[in-house]
């Protein structure tokens, strides 16, 4: 088709009274042709099916992590409570002292230590 | 595997995608990337920019497919994403050369026409892709969606939102300034 006629195509296809279909077909078989690259569909799909696998493995990362947590939390939780008693079953006490297992004795040796007396 | 869905009517192969079903929606882009290229392309140029746009298009599809309700076509609902997200595109640009450039609003989006003696290859798609590119972004929408898809006015109505009226207004101004357009090609 020459340019002429394809210009003369375009105005004519903008005309309510004529076939917006036709004139469209036309200028297809005229060589008028949009078109993504040929990898067009894999690149939409590897962007949304490897995004869906990457918030997948974020969600289960977090999962995991929070199976985890809730182990070990309980877990210390219940050796903290464990010690505590062995604590005060030993020094009869909850002071800072008997908690870190020093006697009033070592405070005094201390001062020996650092004074020489 | 792929084979299989090419039979497959649009709401199967909407409800395969929604369950996951990687090759479903491979189908459903086969079957619709022309109409948007032509969308987008037809509008922003042939560009790798275009392309894009074009896959953003799908992606948004993609989210947006247990939303579809099936009144109206699938490609009719693509269509209307291809051109929020091109309107978009051409705001934004249009925003971005405003900010670096002393070209008026109406000059941004003109090509260069070339000389009338010109001995340059002009065939279909170039002549086309420049003359819309010339047309104002309101028109070239309308003029788009008719030349390229071959929309009734109705359908262009339905389409863009627009009321019929302001279709074919905008259709016969297109049609002018087209006019004065081609003349220079």
């Amino acid at each position: 088709m020459k340019p002429s006629e394809i210009k003369k195509l375009l105005i004519d296809s903008l005309s309510t009274d004529n076939d917006p279909a036709e004139a469209a077909r036309q200028l297809q078989d005229a060589g008028l042709s949009y078109d993504f690259s040929r990898e067009f569909s894999a690149r939409v799909t590897d962007k949304l099916f490897s995004a869906s696998s990457a918030v997948i493995r974020h969600v289960e990362f977090v999962r995991s992590m929070n199976y985890a947590f809730s182990r070990i939390a309980l877990t210390g939780a219940a050796a903290i409570v464990l010690l505590l008693i062995s604590i005060f079953i030993m020094e009869g006490s909850f002071s800072l002292n008997s908690i870190l297992g020093l006697s009033d004795s070592i405070d005094e040796s201390i001062i020996c230590l650092l004074t020489g007396n | 595997m792929m084979e299989s869905y090419r039979q497959t009517g649009d709401n199967e192969l909407i409800k395969a995608s929604i369950e996951g079903d990687r090759l479903a929606f491979e189908e459903i882009v086969n079957r619709y990337q022309k109409m948007v290229a032509r969308t987008v392309k037809g509008m922003l140029g042939d560009s790798a920019f275009a392309e894009d746009i074009g896959q953003e298009v799908f992606i948004k599809l993609y989210y947006s497919l247990s939303e579809f309700r099936g009144e109206a076509k699938l490609s009719t609902y693509i269509q209307k994403i291809a051109i929020n997200l091109t309107l978009n595109e051409i705001k934004r640009r249009k925003r971005f050369f405003s900010m670096f450039s002393q070209k008026g609003d109406d000059e941004v989006y003109k090509y260069d026409i070339p000389d009338e003696d010109n001995e340059v290859k002009r065939d279909a798609s170039e002549i086309v892709n420049k003359a819309l590119m010339s047309l104002d972004p309101k028109f070239r929408i309308i003029v788009a969606m008719r030349m390229l898809h071959g929309y009734s006015t109705r359908e262009t109505a339905y389409i863009l939102d627009l009321p019929l009226g302001t279709v074919l207004s905008r259709l016969s101004r297109a049609q002018e300034q087209l006019k004065g357009i081609l003349e220079k090609l």
